[in-house]
C-alpha cells in the first residue's frame, strides 16, 4: 500500500496558487514597479517636503521691511518665505506673472497676485494682510500720541484660546494620511487579486484541467484553496509592500510615529483581508460562468461597478468619519474595508464597531461561500456562457 | 472489483444512461465501445465522481465509492486538460499531491511515470511547449502517477501516433497485469479486439452486450462467410441470393450472414458463376458485427 498523505487538498491547491504566481514573470515585475514608484514617492516626499515655502516680491524700502516682517511670522508657522526685491512694479508684476514669485507687494500700499483667489498664495496673503493691518495700525496709533509701550501691549494682545470640542492629535492625523493612502492602494490591489481569482477558475475551465482536478478533490476544496493561496499571496506582497514603504519613510524622516504608522497599516490589512474573502468569492462566481478569458470581462461588468460603487462611498465616507454614511459604510461588507480603518485610527469608531463589522463580513462571506461554491460546481464543467438563473434553477447536479 | 450499478442520469429531456450496469473484475481490461451519444463519457464521469447520477451507484471492492476512495482512481477525461503554463514535473508532482501521495512519495512516482511514457526528458518544459503527442503523454502520466487502483479512460488512443499508441496499449497491459481494473472507451473497435480480453457495449444509454468478446462470438450463433470474387462479377451479386443477409459489402465482395437453410457451398457455388473467387471462408463475427446484431437484436 503507498503511503497516504492526509493533508487537506485545499491546502495543496492554495501552496500551488501561490507558488505559481509567485514564479509568474509579470508577478515579480508589477512587484518590483509597486516598491520603486513607493520609494520614489518616499524620496519626492523628503525633498519637497519639510514644510510649505512661498517666494514675496517686494517693490520699495518700506515693502522690504513689510517683507521681512512676514518672513518672521511666517517662520512661527513652519513656512519659509523668501524675498525678492524689485526695482519696479512693472518688474514685479512680471515676476507674478511668469510665477517666479507667489505674490508682490508693492510700496506698501497694494499686493500683486496672478488671480483671486490664488491657487497656493492663500497662507501667505493672510500673513502679509496681517503683518500689513498690524503696522498701519501701529503707524494709526502712533498719530493718535500713544507711547511705543502702549501701541506694543495693544498690538500684541495674545490670541483667543481656542478650544478644541474633538481634539485631533499630531499622530492621528499622519495615521489617518497612512491610512488614506493605503486604502486607496488596496482598493486597487482587491481589484487586482480578485480578478486573479476569476481569471484563474477560466483558466482552468478553458484548459479543462478542472476535469482532472474535479475527479479527485471536492469543488469546494478546489474553490477555497484558490482563494486562500492567492489571498496569502496578495498579503505577502502587501506587506512586504508596507514594510518597505514605512522603513523608507522612516529612513527619510517623514514619518513621526513610525508605531503608529504601523498600527494604521495593520488595521487596513485586516479589514483588506475580510473584504477579500468576500469580494473573491463573487469573483470566483463570476469567473466560473464563462468559459473564455474574452468573456470574462463581461461577467465581472456588475462585480466591478459595484467596487467602483463601494469606492465612491467609501471615499465620501472617509471624508466625514463620524457621519451617518460613514458608520453604516464601515459595517457593511463592500465597503467596510475602505471605511472603517480610517475611522478606527481616529478614535470614531466605539469598539462595538469595528467588531461588529467584522462578524458581519465574516457571516456575510462565510453565507456567500456555499453559495458560490454550488455555483462554481454547477458551472465549471459546462462549457460556454452560463445564465445565472439558469444555475440558481438547476437542480443540484452538474451538467456534461 | 469495480461495479457500477443501475446507473441513470438525464440532462433535461435527454436521457444520457438508463440503467447502465457492468463489472469489471481486479486486472481485467475492458473495452468500453458504442456510437457517439451513447453515454460512454456520461457512464465515465460518474465512475470517477465528476458528475452525480440521478440513480444507482458505483462500488469498489464492495463499497460505494465515496471522495477518499476516488483519490485512488486514476482518470483520463476524454478532453484533455492541463495548467498550460506549468511545468511538467511540477504539475505532475501537483496531480500526484492531490491525489494523497506525501511529496516524496509523489515526486519519486512522478520521475516514474515520465520514465515510462518517454516524456523523461521534458519534464522541466511548460507543458504548452510540448508536441500534441508529448502532451497525450503528460496528460496519462496525470492519470497514472498516483498508482492508481483502478483506471478509467475516456478515448485514451484519440490523437495517438502508431508509436504513441503502441507505448499506451504496453502500459494499460502492465496495468490490468498488476491487478488494476482497466475500463477504457474507444471508437477504435479494431484495436480494443486487439487489446482487450472482454468489453462493454452501449447503445442509447443501455449496456446491450457485456462479457469476454470469445464469449460473445460464441453466443452469436450466425453463420458468417466472407467473399471476394474478382473479375467481371457483377455488383451485388450476393444480394440476390436467396436465404442471405448481406452484414457488411467489402470490395468485390462481403461478409453474408446465411440463415439456416442456406449452406457455404451453395454460396461457392453462386461466387463461382460469378467470377474468380478470391477468397471464401467461414469468418467469425468480429466486434463491429457483435455490435450490430446486439443493437438489432
Amino acid at each position: 500500500m503507498r503511503p497516504e498523505s492526509d493533508e487537506g487538498a485545499y491546502r495543496i491547491v492554495a501552496r500551488r496558487e501561490f507558488v505559481e504566481r509567485l514564479r509568474d514573470r509579470g508577478f515579480q515585475i508589477s512587484t518590483a514597479i509597486t516598491l520603486l514608484i513607493i520609494l520614489g514617492f518616499v524620496v519626492a516626499a523628503s525633498l519637497f517636503g519639510g514644510g510649505t515655502r512661498f517666494d514675496l516680491g517686494v517693490v520699495g524700502d518700506g515693502s522690504r521691511t513689510t517683507g521681512e516682517e512676514v518672513v518672521a511670522a511666517a517662520k512661527l508657522l513652519d513656512v519659509a518665505v523668501t524675498v525678492h526685491g524689485y526695482a519696479t512694479e512693472a518688474a514685479a508684476e512680471a515676476a507674478v506673472k511668469a510665477g517666479a514669485v507667489d505674490a508682490a507687494i508693492v510700496d506698501d500700499r497694494e499686493v500683486i497676485v496672478k488671480s483671486q483667489p490664488p491657487a497656493q498664495g492663500q497662507q501667505l496673503l493672510a500673513m502679509i494682510q496681517a503683518v500689513t493691518a498690524r503696522e498701519r495700525a501701529g503707524s494709526a496709533l502712533q498719530g493718535a500720541g500713544l507711547t511705543e509701550e502702549q501701541i506694543a501691549s495693544a498690538l500684541n494682545a495674545p490670541p483667543l484660546p481656542i478650544h478644541e470640542l474633538r481634539p485631533l492629535d499630531q499622530r492621528q492625523r499622519e495615521e489617518n494620511a497612512v491610512v488614506f493612502v493605503g486604502v486607496l492602494a488596496l482598493y486597487g490591489q482587491l481589484f487586482a487579486y480578485g480578478y486573479w481569482v476569476a481569471a484563474g477558475v477560466v483558466e482552468e475551465k478553458s484548459s479543462r484541467v478542472v476535469e482532472v482536478l474535479l475527479s479527485t478533490i471536492r469543488p469546494s476544496q478546489l474553490l477555497r484553496g484558490k482563494i486562500l493561496g492567492i489571498g496569502t499571496l496578495g498579503l505577502c506582497q502587501l506587506l512586504l509592500i508596507a514594510a518597505v514603504g514605512v522603513t523608507a519613510a522612516q529612513l527619510a524622516g517623514i514619518l513621526r510615529f513610525p508605531v503608529g504608522a504601523a498600527t494604521a497599516i495593520g488595521w487596513v490589512l485586516f479589514w483588506f483581508v475580510l473584504g477579500f474573502f468576500f469580494y473573491s468569492t463573487l469573483f470566483a462566481v463570476a469567473g466560473s460562468i464563462v468559459s473564455r478569458q474574452e468573456d470574462l470581462q463581461a461577467t465581472m461588468t456588475p462585480l466591478s461597478l459595484l467596487i467602483i460603487a463601494a469606492f465612491f462611498v467609501g471615499i465620501t465616507a472617509l471624508q466625514a468619519p463620524d457621519s451617518t454614511l460613514a458608520i453604516v459604510a464601515s459595517l457593511l461588507p463592500p465597503t467596510a474595508p475602505l471605511a472603517m480603518p480610517s475611522r478606527i485610527v481616529l478614535g470614531q469608531a466605539p469598539l462595538w464597531q469595528p467588531v461588529a463589522s467584522a462578524l458581519i463580513s465574516v457571516t456575510a462571506t462565510a453565507a456567500l461561500v456555499p453559495f458560490a461554491v454550488k455555483m462554481y460546481s454547477r458551472a465549471v464543467l459546462r462549457t460556454g456562457r452560463v445564465k445565472i438563473r439558469d444555475l440558481l434553477r438547476a437542480e443540484r447536479r452538474m451538467s456534461s | 472489483m469495480l461495479e457500477l450499478i443501475d446507473l441513470t442520469r438525464r440532462f433535461g429531456d435527454v436521457v444520457a444512461l438508463d440503467g447502465v450496469s457492468f463489472e469489471v473484475a481486479e486486472g481485467e481490461m475492458v473495452g468500453f465501445v458504442g456510437p457517439n451519444g451513447a453515454g460512454k463519457t456520461t457512464a465515465m464521469r460518474i465512475a470517477v465522481g465528476v458528475l452525480e447520477a440521478d440513480r444507482g451507484e458505483v462500488r469498489w471492492r464492495g463499497k460505494p465509492v465515496d471522495a477518499g476512495v476516488r483519490r485512488r482512481f486514476g482518470y483520463m477525461p476524454e478532453e484533455r486538460g492541463l495548467y498550460q503554463k506549468m511545468h511538467v514535473l511540477d504539475q505532475l508532482v501537483y496531480l500526484a499531491r492531490l491525489h494523497g501521495l506525501t511529496p516524496q512519495d509523489a515526486r519519486a512516482s512522478t520521475e516514474r511515470a515520465v520514465h515510462v511514457l518517454g516524456v523523461a526528458d521534458r519534464v522541466r518544459d511548460r507543458v504548452e511547449a510540448l508536441s500534441l503527442g508529448n502532451q497525450q503523454r503528460v496528460q496519462l502520466a496525470a492519470a497514472l502517477v498516483h498508482r492508481p487502483e483502478v483506471l478509467v479512460l475516456d478515448e485514451p488512443f484519440a490523437g495517438l501516433d502508431p508509436v504513441g499508441a503502441d507505448v499506451l496499449a504496453g502500459v494499460l497491459r502492465e496495468q490490468a497485469a498488476a491487478g488494476v481494473p482497466v475500463v477504457f472507451s474507444s471508437h477504435q473497435l479494431d484495436l480494443v479486439e486487439r487489446l482487450c480480453e472482454s468489453v462493454a457495449l452501449i447503445h442509447k444509454g443501455r449496456i446491450v452486450a457485456r462479457g469476454r468478446i470469445g464469449d460473445l462470438r460464441a453466443a452469436d450463433a450466425r453463420c458468417l462467410v466472407r467473399v471476394e470474387v474478382a473479375g467481371a462479377a457483377p455488383e451485388g451479386w450476393y444480394a440476390r441470393l436467396p436465404g442471405v443477409r448481406v452484414v457488411d459489402p467489402l470490395p468485390g465482395g462481403a461478409i453474408l450472414e446465411l440463415s439456416g437453410s442456406v449452406r457455404e457451398r451453395d454460396v461457392l457455388d453462386a461466387a463461382r458463376a460469378a467470377g474468380d473467387v478470391r477468397h471464401f471462408s467461414v469468418v467469425q463475427p468480429s466486434l463491429s458485427e457483435i455490435f450490430r446484431g446486439a443493437v438489432q437484436g
